[in-house]
């Protein structure tokens, strides 16, 4: 999109805004009986609050365009279509090197056309199938996608910060849930469809750590007349390399609980060394062959719920829990900063949570959560982690806390959420929606990280952003 | 259930011996005791019921307990002092259940406008046991996915709304004391969203309800009890110092079902006099009996939203 073209659409949305702020009448979302249709336009805007050499304030300016569209076909059969277009137009406006250099890099971080959902559903009592591109979450954790929340794959270009329903990325799958018997289903997933994980690109704002300190290497290995020959193995998207997931939910003596099982390639792609020549000897200079693989894992586990709703201690609460086994998952082990071996291994997530509403709309919500490594160390290496390369323990102890409430008739709508990990690496999230009509949405955000270099908050620690966002729907 | 102390107060504290206390106390459960109005049935209000019996076939019609099945769909608005209005729109379906394992009945309300919250999805079971909490589930739009929650508590405003959850589905016969003060024809409401004046003259039982929990946000209501379709159609709410705080008008009708008449709410407004803010609901395409599947209430079916 050229600067004109960009600029016509930025200010024509603009104008949009100007329009519908001052108008509140309902727009009908049903055409005829059988379609049924809402969509949003937003702008927004993220701007960095400590400076550094490498980035300038503005991160983000973007406007997204967003349509959903139901078509119902028949009392069991119905037709949905999700498209989502957005330009950020940051890239435009920006003229500083380190920004501009990655522009071919930062080609989805910039625009996407992206088809959010397309599917064909079919519900009846027992059986529902949905057919097509799709989102399945499983986790029951808030926030904690390391558990069992692992069928889709992630676009980090923002970190963890957007909402989940955002960040995962959709697949062509069939999903099949049958209920033998009422309030007990069992969940069959069959993804022949294949994407990879995304991470930001080197040196754009939430870019990890370890995206950046390869990116880097590979400058001063040149520099030092050395070379990086980088392959990439994706799964071939056919029947053998399809993935399959199985869940079972059910509830027994007022507790919910389901068994997952899930089986095939990760979304996320593992960097393997596979050969390595010495231009300078003693140094890590020299010539390297270095593939990114996905490698095929089992994830079983399991999650309860169960809200306590007699009098007492305990009433008003709800507890969450879910547990994860993921057997051989490829992990990176070396020193600090320094990425040596990628060696298989397994892997024990669980986290518990507890919810209660106190001073009648206040929402206090509280997870603690633990990644456990059955190998700390390998062939004389220390466990890393894959965001920074920083050293790990072989448990990782991750807590969280969340607070929300309403004011104004749910017109203003304040939460925080705070995420502390070890070493005292965490981010605090203040977010706050105002509704000017019932159409139009204000929002402001603010994300400060904390900890050391290393951590996985802390790799931002200079990376704090106040975020805002302008949502006209329709 | 409600104790001897509440029968001694509804009838004006009139001292008896213990033997015809009793006696009163064992008719007073065999009679009126929730349980005992029964589900799937009309009841009507009759001359010289007592303030416990009129107020159980109150919550009878309340929550459609006559039905087997209810669905409708919902429009709110949000009226501030100066006019400025808001608009949600819901539709809701419940199934009742009459007891069975427990449960009292099952609704299902599925946001449809505005656009920013269309698809949240809330899946409630209501227990016989009046102790007991309701079990939530949400459908969550922004996660994509069912969050078990816990239940709002019972003083939250609904939705945002100048009702609270337990105005419009928690609160229960057992929660409160009543007195009757009498019968009385109806002044007639003036429905601020159109000018019409409602139910002028009407007969009613007009009865004070005083809530069990200590400390609550009102200390009394005064309800007035439609003769005609036994529904609770004026309630004043008072605060400690015998202030007037709020007022909530509900229209009911008669509804022509298979021959049988149910009673059924059309429309709702609900005034908080402190802050001059309203809400008015409306209540549109309200069918009855139409043997809802009971998957329908459960969380795999929450998992079909698509917004």
């Amino acid at each position: 999109m050229n600067d004109k073209v960009s600029k016509t659409l930025f200010f024509l949305i603009a104008a949009v805004y100007a329009g519908v702020l001052f108008s509140s009448s309902a727009q009908a979302a049903y055409l005829g009986d059988k379609i049924e249709y809402a969509g949003y336009l937003e702008t927004e805007v993220w701007i960095k609050n400590n400076n550094d050499n490498g980035h300038q304030f503005l991160t983000s300016l973007k406007n997204e365009l967003d349509l959903g569209i139901a078509y119902k076909l028949s009392d069991n059969w119905s037709f949905f279509f999700h498209p989502r277009y957005f330009y950020d137009y940051a890239y435009s406006i920006r003229d500083d090197s380190s920004f501009d250099e990655n522009q071919e890099k930062m080609g989805h971080t910039q625009r996407t056309e992206w088809l959010r959902d397309c599917y064909l559903d079919f519900t009846s009592p027992q059986l529902d199938i949905r057919l097509g591109k799709q989102q399945v979450a499983w986790s029951q954790a808030d926030g904690l996608p390391f558990i069992l929340d692992r069928v889709m794959p992630f676009n980090l270009s923002y970190f963890w910060l957007p909402d989940f329903a955002d960040i995962r990325i959709p697949l062509w799958m069939a999903k099949v849930e049958y209920s033998p018997w009422l309030n007990s289903s069992i969940q069959f997933l069959f993804i022949p469809d294949f994407e990879a994980s995304r991470s930001a690109p080197a040196n754009s704002a939430f870019a990890l750590k370890s995206v950046n300190a390869w990116d880097n290497f590979k400058k001063l290995n040149e520099s030092m007349g050395g070379t990086a020959e980088e392959t990439l193995y994706r799964p071939h998207q056919d029947f053998e390399n399809s993935r399959i997931g199985l869940r079972w939910r059910s509830m027994t003596g007022g507790v919910e609980y389901t068994l997952n099982w899930l089986y095939g390639h990760t979304p996320s792609a593992y960097t393997y060394t596979d050969s390595f020549t010495p231009v300078i000897p003693t140094t890590p200079f020299g010539n390297y062959k270095v593939s990114r693989r996905h490698k095929v894992v089992h994830v079983i586990g399991g999650s309860f719920n169960k809200s306590f709703l007699q009098p007492g201690p305990f009433e008003g609460w709800t507890v969450r829990g879910e547990f994860a086994y993921i057997h051989d998952e490829p992990t990176y082990y070396g020193t600090e900063g320094s990425r040596r071996l990628t060696e298989s291994c397994d892997k024990y997530n669980w986290f518990i949570g507890f919810d209660r509403y106190f001073f009648t709309n206040w929402l206090f919500s509280t997870q603690f959560a633990q990644m456990i490594s059955a190998d700390e160390e390998k062939q004389g290496y220390h466990i890393l982690s894959g965001y920074t390369y920083g050293v790990m323990e072989d448990v990782e102890n991750i807590a969280t806390v969340k607070i929300a409430t309403d004011f104004m008739h749910e017109r203003l709508k304040p939460e925080v959420l705070v995420i502390w990990s070890d070493d005292n690496d965490g981010r605090i999230a203040f977010k706050t929606q105002y509704e000017i009509n019932e159409n139009l949405w204000f929002t402001l955000g603010y994300y400060h990280f904390w900890g050391p270099e290393y951590g996985s908050n802390g790799q931002f620690r200079n990376n704090d952003h106040t975020f805002c966002e302008i949502k006209y729907t329709f | 259930m409600i104790g001897i102390k509440g029968i001694v107060q509804e009838k004006g504290g009139f001292a008896m011996g213990k033997i015809v206390l009793t006696f009163i106390c064992l008719l007073f459960v065999f009679s009126v005791s929730a349980e005992d109005l029964g589900y799937y049935r009309v009841h009507s209000l009759k001359e010289g019921m007592s303030a416990d019996e009129i107020m159980q076939i109150m919550y009878h019609n309340k929550y459609s307990l006559f039905a087997h099945d209810y669905s409708s769909t919902n429009e709110v608005l949000y009226v501030d002092s100066g006019g400025f209005t808001r608009k949600k729109s819901a539709t809701r379906q419940r199934l009742i259940k009459g007891g069975e394992d427990g449960i009292s009945y099952k609704d299902l309300v599925e946001v449809t406008y505005p656009t920013k919250v269309k698809g949240l999805a809330i899946l409630t079971w209501t227990y016989e046991d009046p102790e007991k909490d309701q079990n939530v589930w949400l459908w969550v739009p922004s996660l994509k996915k069912v969050r078990k929650i816990s239940a709002s508590q019972d003083d939250d405003a609904f939705m945002g709304s100048d009702l609270t959850v337990e105005e419009v589905s928690t609160r229960r016969f057992e929660d409160e004391e009543y007195t009757l003060l009498g019968e009385k024809k109806f002044e007639g409401y003036a429905f601020e969203h159109n000018g019409e004046v409602k139910y002028k003259g009407n007969d009613c039982f007009v009865i004070e309800c005083t809530p069990l929990k200590p400390h609550w946000y009102y200390a009394k209501r005064i309800v007035w009890v439609d003769k005609e379709t036994g529904g609770g159609i004026f309630e004043e709410y008072y605060d400690k110092n015998g202030q007037l705080f709020k007022t909530l008008f509900r229209e009911w009708v008669f509804m022509d079902v298979e021959g049988k008449k149910y009673p059924t709410q059309l429309a709702l407004e609900c005034k908080d006099l402190r802050t001059g803010h309203r809400t008015d609901i409306f209540l549109d395409n309200i069918v009855y009996d139409r043997q809802i599947n009971e998957q329908v209430f459960t969380v795999k079916s929450l998992m079909r939203t698509k917004w």
